[in-house]
């Protein structure tokens, strides 16, 4: 005898108390998945790593350059195709606050044979190799900050700041989109021979590169050709060490420390609060209803039917707010990627935080309507008639 | 007349479960925000304590951190040797008191097995010991000797840093390093290794350094050090150093400065966030409790009770609500005092270690945030019951 218009009629007599849990579940629920994103995608680059690349690195710190003919070198160890560098240059925009990307050296030809999920959107490769100065970026920064094709884009260097301290210009001569999500799409690469140039002309000296990437050739075993590479250099100049994207990506990770703990220690939280209010929200409907639930009681309504009401109740309270909550989150994931990317992190609610979070939603449900509903099913009709709201 | 706050505290007590549930809502939320708190208490005190005003910062101009500077051999002895503003040691012809360092963020492996990280590398000289004086102790083995191939690590590297014991190698590129000695100071140098700066350089083939660290001249500092940190950036006289001066307090407040205001936006995000929550939990406990007492209500009005009083009566009740549940929430955060962690300080890439600190700020910031809590959550509630008709009311069961 469960009858939907009676969970309707008693959710819609408190209006008031009904909007506020759900309001409360929303927004706990949206920051639970918050939480929960930003956690997962701190390693998004370990997962969606290209499994046939291998990156080359010092040994020693992420800030030593290695020589320019470890290139050659490493490129003739069996094995090794198209193999290209990466410098990070460490530039500063204008207005650092709203500005912060990655800016690397390279070349252009080698980069996009290594990496094919790096995808033209705007310009094109010929235009990268017709200027010195030339530079892609990602669609998204140049859309963040307002650039068009053809603009100019000074940069404050750091690491190679020129002697007289002004800014390296670059012409913006093509955008890019990651066909990936684990790849950033708000980095900025720029022709190597230019850095090379500019730091020889002004400081006399030759730029190293801070990492080589490689691919390897298809179904060749990575192991050997890293251990290989990483002999090559044992005794110096500079030691390398040789790793899977994957282990070259959770390096980062690893130095956020205790981080995706103390979020979901913060999760924990919200989750405690959040039962709490569920489980005081049904108790106060409990105790109105016992009246009625007598009442229901004494025209027929089994034991179960009034126990089924009362966690009806719980889960459609509850349901109706934790969904909204998701939803919420999955509507702002634009919002949020945009204030995320200067961290370098990329943003998005996955399956698996949606599917965690509805179970949490229908949990927090359950638990919140069992006790009522429990009580409701002990009720003696005598004593619940007898009660006053 | 005022309702007596016996009333309002008995009422708390008459509706047990409702007032407990409501008060560990909000301590959980108030124990989440003070945790972050802590942690951010705990990161920035440990630059901002340790700071001294009389040492001086040497940096490349336009560089953010030492990681990022560099200065040349020549300008290095330009700087120590030249400049009076800094203090020398027996008298105006003694040695002066500063040193060239350099300092790279080195890859090391965690000593849990957790990965790796980035550790503080500093070759330092004589004088940087000579500076810090008796702030830094040697609380393990002995003192690095100059020129050789020995290091001194910080205390807090030890049980954090594979390698790091005394005895262990630190392997920098293809030149091994012995650990000779293990320090304690105040400040991020304790998540440091220290070893003599030409040997460093020479390991890591760095033809720069990378800051002079200084003790000034008594008469060079507070007001005359910032004229002479303009003059520095400003004058041709010193155009050809490049180089630009801070005091340490001023570089460690900096260093401190992006993680520090990354916390202080979480713990916003947070509290406004889940905030909301506990404000709509507390307004549903309130106003089943003005519901519940709608009959009470109208006795105290028809027996002379103000609209005034009634409001004021309920809106206590949610304060006190919001200040057990802050109680609740501070007794929950107290445990993380002192709990040690570590995080990467994006400022200088390198991993640097701190405790929690539940300091009194930080306890009283969430005593506040929860009688906010209270107050909000309590408002419209009171508001209602205020509002009630008299004849109205005493109609109620």
């Amino acid at each position: 005898m469960f009858n939907f218009k009676l969970v309707r009629r008693y959710l819609g007599k408190h209006l008031v108390r009904s909007l506020l849990t759900v309001a409360s579940l929303m927004v706990a629920l949206f920051l639970l998945c918050l939480l929960q994103a930003i956690v997962v995608s701190l390693d998004a680059g370990v997962r969606g790593a290209k499994r046939d690349r291998l990156i080359v690195q010092s040994a020693v710190s992420l800030f030593v350059d290695l020589p320019l003919n470890y290139q050659q070198k490493i490129g003739a160890v069996d094995g090794v195709e198209s193999i290209c560098k990466w410098q990070y240059f460490g530039g500063h925009f204008q207005d650092d606050e709203k500005g912060y990307f990655a800016q690397f050296a390279t070349d252009f030809d080698t980069l996009f044979a290594c990496y094919p999920e790096i995808e033209v959107v705007e310009g094109s490769k010929e235009a990268l190799l017709a200027d010195r100065t030339a530079c892609i970026v990602g669609k998204s920064l140049a859309d963040r900050l307002g650039w068009k094709l053809g603009d100019s884009i000074p940069l404050e260097a750091t690491f190679f700041a020129k002697p007289d301290g002004s800014a390296w210009d670059f012409k913006l001569a093509a955008t890019y989109r990651p066909t990936s999500t684990a790849m950033d799409g708000g980095m900025m690469f720029f022709r190597w021979d230019y850095l090379e140039e500019t730091v020889k002309a002004t400081r006399g000296e030759t730029p190293g590169t801070g990492t080589y990437v490689f691919r390897t050739r298809a179904g060749a075993d990575q192991a050997p050709i890293a251990a290989t590479v990483e002999a090559l250099f044992e005794n110096g100049p500079q030691r390398v060490s040789c790793s899977t994207e994957a282990a070259f990506q959770a390096q980062f990770v690893s130095m956020y420390g205790n981080l995706p703990f103390f979020v979901s220690a913060i999760g924990g939280g919200v989750l405690v609060a959040i039962v709490l209010a569920c489980i005081n929200t049904m108790l106060m409907a409990f105790r109105e209803q016992l009246h009625d639930a007598g009442i229901l009681k004494a025209v027929g309504f089994t034991d179960g039917s009034v126990a089924t009401l009362m966690l009806a109740q719980s889960l459609v309270l509850c349901g109706i707010g934790g969904f909204a909550g998701i939803g919420l989150a999955k509507l702002t994931e634009p919002v949020m990627q945009l204030m995320l990317t200067r961290f370098g992190v990329p943003y998005e609610v996955p399956a698996e935080t949606v599917a965690l979070a509805s179970a949490l939603t229908i949990s927090i449900g359950l638990v919140a309507g069992v006790v009522p509903a429990w009580r409701a099913r002990q009720l003696r009709v005598v004593e619940a008639l007898r009660s006053v709201e | 007349m005022l309702i007596p706050l016996s009333y309002t505290l008995r009422s708390l007590f008459v509706r047990k479960s409702a007032t407990l549930l409501t008060v560990f809502g909000i301590g959980a939320t108030v124990a989440v925000l003070a945790g972050v708190l802590a942690l951010r208490a705990g990161f920035t005190s440990l630059f901002s304590s340790s700071g001294r005003d009389d040492i001086a910062v040497f940096i490349r101009q336009g560089a953010s951190s030492e990681g990022e500077s560099g200065i040349t051999r020549e300008t290095c002895d330009r700087i120590i040797k030249t400049l009076p503003q800094i203090a020398r040691e027996g008298g105006p012809e003694g040695t002066p008191l500063a040193a060239m360092e350099c300092y790279l963020a080195v890859r090391r492996q965690k000593a849990d097995g957790s990965g790796e990280t980035n550790v503080p590398l500093r070759g330092v000289q004589p004088a940087s010991f000579a500076i810090q004086g008796d702030a830094l102790r040697i609380i393990a083995g002995r003192k690095l000797t100059p020129g050789s191939d020995e290091v001194i690590v910080g205390q807090k590297l030890v049980d954090r840093i594979a390698n790091s014991r005394l005895d262990d190698v630190v392997q920098v590129n293809t030149t091994p390093f012995r650990v000779v000695g293990v320090f304690a100071c105040d400040g991020p140098s304790e998540s440091e290794i220290w070893g003599d700066v030409e040997r460093m350089m020479a390991a890591l083939e760095r033809p720069v350094a990378n800051r002079v660290v200084a003790q000034l001249a008594l008469d060079c500092q507070g007001d005359a050090f910032a004229a002479f940190a303009k003059q520095l950036t400003e004058s041709a006289d010193y155009k050809e150093l490049l180089v630009m001066a801070k005091t340490e307090r001023v570089y460690l407040a900096e260093m401190a400065g992006p993680l520090g205001t990354t916390l202080w936006y979480v713990s916003a995000v947070l509290s406004v966030i889940m905030g909301l929550a506990a404000i709509f939990t507390a307004t549903n406990t309130m106003l089943s409790a003005v519901a519940s007492r709608t009959h009470e209500i109208g006795i105290l009005l028809s027996i002379g009770f103000r609209p005034l009083p009634i409001f004021l009566s309920f809106l206590f009740e949610a304060l006190l609500l919001g200040l057990v549940g802050g109680a609740v929430g501070c007794l929950m955060a107290l445990p993380v005092n002192g709990i040690e962690t570590g995080t990467t300080n994006f400022a200088t890439f390198t991993e640097v270690a701190f405790a929690f600190r539940v300091t009194p700020e930080v306890l009283w910031s969430a005593i506040r945030f929860a009688l906010i809590l209270g107050l909000l959550g309590g408002a419209i509630p009171a508001w209602k019951a205020a509002r009630l008709a008299p004849t109205e009311a005493l109609r109620r069961r």
